[in-house]
């Protein structure tokens, strides 16, 4: 009931936002639903159909081999979703931790951030360009390579707000009851860094479409077989000319769900602890 | 200011260095003896041998690390296998190309970010706010690739106003005139990030204007124009001028993708077509440029905080 | 005819969809050199009030809903925003409650004061610098000439505060209006800029409409009182008057909440209760909850203003009734 009100009230008189949500429901469907809704194999073959335009049975048309674009652009949308979550869970989880602690535990926390600060000091596709050319090309690795490009920031960001937190007189209190470091962490700390955390979580998962979709353009992201929105535009842009929509459906794909995840991060933000609210200034 | 940039250079030292460390390890962690993969998949073992005792390769680490930090220091990168040239020049060729590249995209982030930022703060609320808001959001979610492909199709291809690829250099045959090949590229790079900037002055900018001291310049009579700029934009600088120098940063290695589109030999291209070339030299050589990049920046950005806001203690 | 003629003023807030009032009709007039003071707990409506004269209710949110307000002759309420803009500053002038934050941290402190005179006079750049040293001078700062060219971050409260006046009488107000300007500073330095205040008066002849929740400083200071409750003025007297002859129970109970610093008391007395909130409605008098001397007449009929003596008005049915 009160997870209800509190979304009443972060989208309430949003409608840009909530439409944002709605279609981001769809596209969550869409990616658990693939093999029940979509009508044809995405690997499937169809020579004669090559390139042709949209209509029945092909609602997206095909792309230089025959495959059904519309097909392709629903699993496409499983791995917006597994790549969107991956990479959130990757940085959340590494980048996220090593601030909490390093804010947490002063003298352990200079050591590392050290070592955040030396990570920051390269660009964040740069980055994603030299890791992928250390491992092969495949959808774990690219995941596991855009959280750890956005661990980074997260660390950052994680690290203020754990420090502001660090200060506060709840947290004093629980240590004069006898509380535990992990105690004080996980059930005084870390629930008031849920917001924020999900707001930066909203912003990390946008982000890495994009990204996600430059290093499947530059031939360093998912292997070519998987039927991503990157890969769809990577592979048919040679075609651009003779068959745009090959071109304008991913494309609008991947506009939408960022803008839409943008949207609701956005919504979610205003809501959040005033305080916290410079530190998440958007990846 | 002197002392405090002297002071801050040599604060930079370890994070350089330990960032040295990092990109000179990036050979080694590659699967595969380095001689082998420098030399690349037609050498014979005597030729990886010779190169293996030439380079050094059989040396304890940390003495590679040093003999190689010493070149480096003296401006030699290492030589590219795929050019059969020094790192250094290689690089130095594409340079030319990514800062202009990077200075005109500049140019169209401040001429369009920064008042559509201001407009949009001052009318809070209103029509005009939303429409640049969500505008901006939704520059800032488009593929850059997806962009520059579409401006091609429209601009050159079908208008035919400017060039699709390539970047001939001011020295060439053409001069100044040549920018126009930069034109859509620099659009393109222009665009998420002009959006992002119109965000986060509207941002600061709304933020400022909630504080006391705007209430007294507006108690003094002084026309609402006036004090938007003077008061409230001035303040907000301090904010967006760091995202500034960041995002100029950014742009000399963002700018792969775009450079890959327009087919400009920029340093970004050059990045990616060692990586599929495996020609590690060269992008160890990028990377150790970029990073020492990012970190002047950074100190750049530093001075210019100290400069825009007076509370700034230069201790 | 008096400097400032305040009548019937109303401001409403506008939340979640509604408007609420927050001044319900105040009224009253300052003199020229005339010190008012107007007292009042958070939330009565006294700032707001000020920033109404001022001229500084901000957009959308706080709306002027009735009233005028007379000034040097001129109805303020239905001038354009050009026409006010050159009042602001100029004749009137306005300082606020807190110095450390009421600065521009950017722009040094010299550039500020000229800044307003600027604006406001036909002066060159070292004209107007000049004429701002003069000030500082004024307002007691030490090495004027120097500090001219502070940044705000390195003066003192109490200096901040003084440059804050400096800039408000630049160009010679016939008004200024002093949102608690002492509430944030240490007890010694209110004392000085309180006396600055005073001296000034004496010398440029401005009149000043003092706000405060503090009766001490208000009894120092001004010539005439208004007390204000929920959006109302409760009683209004001279200085003198009102300490003499202290009529509203709610005054009264201002007062009595004061702790005297040579008696020995057990308990601190306080006014029982609280202050409504913005969007509570309260039948009858808006005191009555709270008040001593209540009676079922109070919660049914809201009193109006009635003259107990000459200049001394109170909004109460019993006034007077209750000891003291």
């Amino acid at each position: 009931m009160n997870a209800l009100k509190k979304f009443h009230a972060i989208f309430r008189g949003r409608k840009l936002a909530t439409a944002g949500l709605i279609w981001l429901c769809i596209v969550a469907f869409a990616a658990i639903a693939a093999p029940l809704i979509a009508p044809f194999d995405p690997l499937e073959i169809d020579p004669v159909a090559r390139l042709s335009e949209p209509g029945t049975p092909y609602l997206f048309g095909t792309d230089h081999f025959g495959r059904d674009s519309f097909s392709r652009a629903i699993y496409g949308a499983r791995m917006a979703v597994m790549i969107g979550l991956g990479s959130v869970f990757v940085a959340l989880g590494t980048g996220g931790l090593i601030g909490m602690l390093s804010a947490y535990f002063t003298r352990l926390g200079h050591v590392l951030m050290r070592g955040v600060d030396v990570l920051m000091a390269f660009p964040a596709l740069l980055l994603a360009l030299v890791l992928m050319t250390l491992l092969e090309r495949s959808a774990t690795n690219t995941i596991i390579v855009i959280g750890i490009v956005y661990a980074t920031t997260t660390a950052r960001i994680l690290f203020g707000m754990t420090l502001k937190l660090k200060g506060e007189v709840f947290v004093d209190a629980a240590i004069c009851s006898g509380a535990g470091h992990g105690s004080i962490l996980f059930r005084h700390i870390l629930p008031n860094l849920i917001s924020p955390l999900l707001v930066q979580a909203s912003f990390i998962f946008a982000f890495a479409q994009l990204q996600a979709a430059a290093l499947d353009f530059l031939g360093l992201g998912l292997p070519p077989e998987v039927p991503s929105w990157g890969n769809m535009l990577s592979e048919e842009r040679i075609y651009v000319t003779r068959a745009p929509w090959l071109l304008i459906f991913p494309g609008a794909l991947i506009i939408l769900s960022v803008f839409s995840m943008n949207l609701v991060g956005d919504a979610m933000r205003d809501s959040i602890d005033p305080r916290f609210k410079d530190d998440i200034a958007g990846v | 200011m002197l002392v405090y940039t002297i002071k801050r250079l040599l604060a930079l030292v370890p994070t350089l260095l330990a960032a040295t460390i990092l990109v000179f390890l990036f050979i080694h962690l590659i699967p595969g003896d380095p001689a082998a993969i420098l030399l690349g998949d037609t050498a014979t073992p005597e030729e990886v041998a010779t190169l293996t005792r030439e380079m050094g390769l059989d040396e304890p680490i940390w003495r590679q690390y040093l003999l190689w930090l010493g070149n480096v220091i003296q401006g030699d990168l290492g030589t590219s296998v795929f050019f059969r040239q020094p790192v250094l020049s290689v690089i130095g060729d594409g340079a030319e190309t990514s800062i202009l590249l990077a200075t005109m995209t500049m140019f169209w982030i401040v001429l369009f970010g920064i008042p559509i930022g201001i407009l949009s703060a001052t009318r809070h609320g209103t029509w005009v706010d939303q429409v640049t808001s969500g505008g901006a959001m939704l520059f800032a979610s488009v593929p850059t690739f997806w962009l520059g492909l579409y401006l091609i199709l429209i601009f050159s291809v079908g208008l035919g106003w400017f060039p699709s690829s390539g970047f001939p250099s001011l020295s060439d045959n053409g001069g100044v005139a040549n920018l126009r090949y930069l034109i859509l590229p620099s659009l393109t790079l222009a665009a998420p990030n002009a959006a992002l900037i119109i965000r986060l002055v509207r941002a600061s900018m709304l933020d400022v204007a909630r504080e006391d001291h705007v209430r007294t310049a507006r108690a003094k009579g002084l026309h609402p124009a006036k004090v938007a700029i003077r008061h409230v934009f001035r303040n907000a600088l301090i904010a967006v001028a760091a995202a500034f120098g960041f995002t100029f940063a950014a742009l000399v290695s963002e700018a792969v993708v775009t450079e890959t589109v327009f087919s400009l030999p920029g340093i970004g291209r050059l990045v990616v077509q060692s990586i599929l070339r495996r020609d590690y030299p060269v992008i160890q050589g990028v990377i150790l440029v970029i990073v020492i990049l990012y970190m002047v920046i950074n100190l750049l950005v530093d001075l210019t905080y100290a400069r825009l806001d007076p509370r700034v203690s230069l201790k | 005819m008096a400097l400032l003629d305040v009548t019937d003023l109303e401001i409403a807030v506008a939340a979640g969809g509604k408007l609420l009032p927050v001044v319900r009709g105040v009224s009253f007039e300052v003199e020229e050199s005339e010190t008012l003071g107007i007292v009042g707990e958070s939330g009565c409506g006294k700032s707001l009030t000020s920033l109404a004269i001022m001229g500084l209710l901000e957009g959308s949110q706080v709306r002027l809903t009735g009233g005028s307000i007379r000034f040097d002759g001129r109805e303020l309420t239905t001038l354009s925003p050009k026409e006010r803009r050159a009042i602001m500053g100029d004749q009137m002038a306005m300082i606020f409650q807190e110095p450390m934050t009421s600065l521009n941290p950017v722009y040094r402190i010299g550039d500020q004061i000229t800044e307003t005179l600027r604006q406001h006079r036909d002066m060159t750049r070292g004209q107007a610098r000049d004429r701002a040293v003069e000030l500082l001078d004024l307002v007691r700062i030490p090495e004027p000439s120097r500090r001219i060219d502070s940044f705000p971050h390195q003066m003192s409260g109490g200096q901040r505060q003084r440059v804050m006046i400096a800039m408000a009488l630049s160009c010679d107000p016939k008004l200024l209006i002093a949102d608690e300007p002492t509430t944030a500073l240490d007890v010694t330095v209110q004392k000085e800029v309180l006396d600055l205040m005073a001296d000034l008066q004496t010398r440029m002849g401005a009149a000043i409409v003092l706000i405060s929740h503090d009766l001490g400083v208000i009894a120092e200071t001004c010539d005439k009182v208004a007390v204000m409750y929920r959006g109302k003025i409760a009683e209004a007297a001279s200085a003198s008057d009102l300490f003499k002859n202290m009529s509203h129970p709610y005054t009264r109970g201002l007062m009595n909440s004061i702790p005297v610093v040579d008696h020995d008391v057990e308990w601190l007395e306080a006014i029982p209760g609280r202050v409504p909130t913005i969007d509570e409605v309260l039948p009858g008098c808006a005191f009555h909850p709270r008040c001593k001397i209540a009676e079922t007449r109070c919660s049914a009929e809201d009193p109006a203003a009635r003259e107990m003596a000459k200049g001394h008005e109170v909004r109460c049915h019993f006034a007077g009734k209750g000891a003291a």
